[in-house]
């Protein structure tokens, strides 16, 4: 697809007199356009990030730019690398989680309950129907919180400052009822194999009606604010097309699929949790540009919204856990597991050998898949697409680099 | 009309500016934490003041990272005691699975969340420091099974 | 007094204002936006904070005066001065009333203009003299943007100039005076609204903020063409920023709403006495209202800025002042 050759430490070679007499033009030049034989241009190699306000993060781009028209783009990964995955294979199982809340450190119950189903069906565990109800109750609870912080960030990449502020409103009333929940804001350490560490809370119903009486009304002025704007959507339209070819050959997944018209969701496709005794819709894009996978993550989170409803709502009586032993030790084989993380298809794939440890365990990012696509999406676009695209794919660098 | 969505949000922004600020002066002010919430590792002490650790250390297998560290030695009647009971806060992240591990309710997540320091050495804390190790049967108090009901 | 003292005092005056305001508009900004963004803003230095941008001029002059190795020296040094001159000189023509002002120009509606189109020059050279590519996009942006508003700002001043037969700023404000129909005010926004709106439009622009910040791009370019600076050479050009909002307020209070006239009392001694304070609020609300827009908006994209001074504002404004010019004839106002 895209030729990852044209980019790197070498071509920034600059000819210092007479540029006409170079037969051949070094890797990085071009000529003018426009017949001006005489002249070569230079193509500019910049280093966005690591450290770079619109990469969310360590992310490392080398981009390719011709004046401000991005050629080509590159992602450099590794800055967050941590090792996890080496790292699990050194943990009992109930200890893993306490690793992949900082993987996919904004969405870390999607990443726990992943594990939770990959090694309850490794060791044939049934988990309570509570425990399923409440999952996705936290599930949910999570994805408002990450779908808002990506809506601040964008459209604090977009240069609108007031969204990312309002946002925070928002998140910080989730995260202090899954703090309630759980007991921390971000590093859960909460749905374990075999069910929740604990039921929910007292009061906890309350503070999410409280929440959800003025969801709505906020999701408006979000929409107000940067849907309405006349600014933005000239910013979003038709920028980082993906289209569903490109999405489906780059394995992406989530909101940046869905928007180009690919209706896969893990929670319909392949129900966990309690998924499959709610009522949703996924909300589905035509073109496959920033706008699109903006108005899809808008109508997921009023979705997430109506589901947390659902499941206050229907949240059955019993117990929150299964009995597992602590020295869980499932019989040799392998087991994989997905779930529909805010990001896309996150799933643990686990090798057993019949020890108390894994063997091997694999985490399936979703935002890897979807952050490799940014050469298609960033070549031909501008600096301010470029970052306009970035921040409409969500990714989250704990999750890439691992 | 072009420009209408501008100003519907130039409204959205004073109507919030009307609303008032949601942020609190920290220091001065504080938002209290939800009952569950796990902070920095702490002891629990009986009626008389004494550590309820036994010296089991369950805890310290239990730990992820690797970070308590009991030193025991014996004393004169056969029972444990504790040289010193090591943790090392700044490598924590109070994932809590040492306390749900404590078979003898002795250790908790406190509620203690301002642990910055300026001090490498305020980051490893010695807990307990040259204390008898509560007996088992004595830990398997009344008050323990009450709290476990 | 020898008039060569005398201008030397205007002078300070006009530095020492500038000063004040850029330390007052540092905190109003922070204030105003943490108040749009559901925050407390800076808090801790004084009562309110207020001290905290007494504390950030400090801290900047304190600061190690950084030069990239690779920077061209005397670019690198000469762009901060040539950012914040051309901004203190648009200060000279200003009237705070009849008789506060630091200089009476015929020219001084030109003079403004003239000196702020001074400003990209300076930019380009901090942008090119860092050897940094960010600040070369910076920078380069900025000039673009800089020269394509310039000339919607001089086209939209042309309506009250035209209106008041005059380039000085105090002829401008006393055509002001009086009412029409008995109750409005004889601002000239009214008949020259669109002349405004395009004034407002391109005085965004022109003072570099959101949603028109290019040459900064905080998201984009990190802070562009001001990317390698540091302490007071950095200062200078944050303190230009924020001269140059006074000085398109001050401009539009001028031109577009009466400067220091009271309405309906505008040959009131008292009202006239008071002047000065009535052209500092009027300009402060504009500059609050900039700074509204500012914490609102998102950032339009380099060229679609570009395309819209020149398919649009400029276009719009040409035959606004056409059409003006001629309704000023026909009606003979």
């Amino acid at each position: 697809m895209s030729d990852i050759g044209r980019i790197g430490p070498s071509t920034g070679v600059v000819p210092t007199e007479g540029a006409h007499r170079i037969p051949v033009l070094p890797r990085g030049l071009r000529r003018a356009p426009s017949g001006i034989d005489e002249v070569a241009t230079e193509h500019l190699i910049v280093n966005m990030g690591p450290q770079h306000p619109s990469t969310h993060g360590v992310l490392h781009i080398l981009l390719e730019l011709d004046g401000e028209v991005v050629v080509a783009a590159e992602a450099s990964l590794g800055y967050l690398h941590r090792g996890i995955e080496k790292l699990v294979e050194h943990r009992r199982y109930h200890q893993i989680g306490t690793l992949l809340d900082r993987a996919d450190y904004v969405s870390g119950l999607h990443s726990e309950t992943a594990l939770a189903m990959a090694v309850e069906s490794l060791a044939g565990i049934e988990v309570p129907e509570k425990a399923q109800w409440i999952r996705s109750l936290v599930m949910e609870v999570n994805r408002i919180t990450s779908h808002m912080l990506w809506l601040g960030t964008f459209g604090l990449d977009l240069g609108a400052m007031a969204p990312f502020l309002y946002t925070m409103r928002e998140r910080e009333a989730l995260l202090d009822i899954l703090e309630a929940i759980t007991g921390s804001r971000m590093m859960f350490n909460y749905v374990r194999p075999g069910g929740v560490l604990a039921d929910l809370p007292a009061g906890i119903g309350v503070a999410l009606d409280t929440f959800l009486a003025t969801f709505d009304g906020y999701m408006d002025e979000y929409d107000t604010l940067l849907g309405g704007n006349e600014i933005f959507v000239e910013r979003v339209r038709g920028v980082g097309v993906i289209d569903a070819t490109t999405a489906t050959a780059f394995g992406m997944t989530g909101a940046c699929l869905r928007a180009a018209g690919v209706d896969y969701d893990v929670r319909k496709a392949a129900p966990y949790a309690a998924y499959a005794h709610v009522e949703f819709e996924v909300p589905l894009g035509t073109v496959g540009d920033c706008w699109d996978r903006y108005a899809v993550r808008m109508e997921e989170l009023r979705w997430a919204g109506r589901l947390i409803r659902q499941l206050l709502d229907g949240m059955p009586e019993g117990d929150h856990t299964a009995k597992v032993p602590k020295g869980l030790r499932p019989p040799a084989g392998e087991s994989y597991a997905a779930v529909e993380s805010p990001r896309g298809e996150l799933g643990i794939h686990l090798v057993s050998d019949g020890s108390d440890r894994p063997y091997r365990m694999r985490l399936r990012s979703p935002a890897y898949f979807n952050l490799a696509v940014i050469d298609e999406a960033l070549s031909g676009g501008l600096v301010a697409d470029a970052v306009a695209t970035l921040g409409s794919l969500d990714i989250v660098l704990g999750e890439i680099d691992r | 009309m072009w420009g209408l969505g501008i100003l519907k949000g130039m409204a959205v922004t004073m109507r919030n500016a009307m609303r008032g600020p949601i942020t609190v002066r920290y220091p001065d002010q504080r938002l209290p934490l939800p009952e569950r919430a796990r902070w920095a590792v702490s002891h629990r002490y009986d009626e008389n003041g004494r550590p309820k650790c036994t010296a089991c250390l369950i805890c310290v297998k239990e730990c992820p990272d690797h970070i308590l560290s009991i030193a025991v030695s014996r004393t004169a009647d056969g029972g444990k005691h504790i040289d010193s009971y090591r943790y090392e806060l700044g490598a924590c992240m109070m994932c809590g699975l040492c306390v749900e591990a404590c078979p003898y309710d002795a250790i908790e997540m406190s509620h203690e969340y301002e642990l910055a320091s300026a001090d490498q050495g305020d980051l490893v804390r010695e807990l307990l420091h040259d204390v008898d190790a509560a007996s088992p049967r004595r830990a398997a108090s009344p008050a323990k099974e009450a709290a476990d009901a | 007094m020898s008039p060569l003292l005398q201008a030397l005092l205007r002078t300070l005056a006009a530095v020492a204002l500038l000063l004040v305001n850029g330390v007052v508009l540092i905190l109003m900004l922070r204030k105003v936006l943490a108040r749009l963004h559901l925050r407390l803003g800076p808090t801790r230095v004084g009562p309110w904070g207020v001290l905290q941008t007494v504390a950030d001029v400090f801290k900047l002059l304190t600061k190690e005066d950084f030069r990239p190795s690779g920077a061209d020296k005397w670019l690198f040094r000469l762009a901060p001065v040539l950012v914040f001159v051309p901004s203190f000189m648009a200060y000279l023509p200003l009237a705070l009333s009849d008789t506060w002002r630091f200089s009476d120009l015929d020219t001084g509606v030109l003079f403004v203009l003239a000196a702020g189109s001074l400003v990209p020059i300076g930019i380009l050279m901090a942008g090119w003299g860092s050897n940094a590519k960010w600040s070369l996009l910076g920078g380069l942006r900025a000039a673009g943007q800089q020269i394509a508003y310039e000339i919607p700002l001089m086209l939209s001043v042309l309506g009250p100039v035209m209106f008041a037969g005059s380039l000085n700023v105090a002829a401008i404000v006393n055509a002001q005076r009086g009412v029409w129909l008995g109750v409005i005010p004889r601002w000239f926004v009214l008949p020259q609204l669109v002349g405004f709106v395009i004034f407002a439009i391109a005085g965004q622009a022109e003072t570099s903020q959101t949603p028109f910040d290019m040459s900064e791009a905080e998201s984009e370019l990190i802070t562009g063409f001001a990317n390698e600076y540091s302490g007071m050479r950095f200062g200078f050009m944050f303190l230009a920023e924020f001269s140059n909002m006074f000085v398109v307020s001050a401009l539009g209070v001028t031109l577009f709403f009466g400067g220091w006239l009271v309405p309906w009392a505008d040959r009131n001694p008292l009202a006239l006495a008071l002047g000065p304070a009535v052209f500092m609020l009027k300009t402060y609300l504009g500059i609050a209202v900039m700074m509204w827009v500012r914490g609102t908006l998102p950032r339009v994209r380099v060229d679609q800025l570009l395309a819209f001074s020149w398919k649009t504002l400029i276009p719009v404004s040409l035959a606004w002042t056409v059409l003006s010019a001629l309704v000023m004839r026909a009606v003979n106002l």
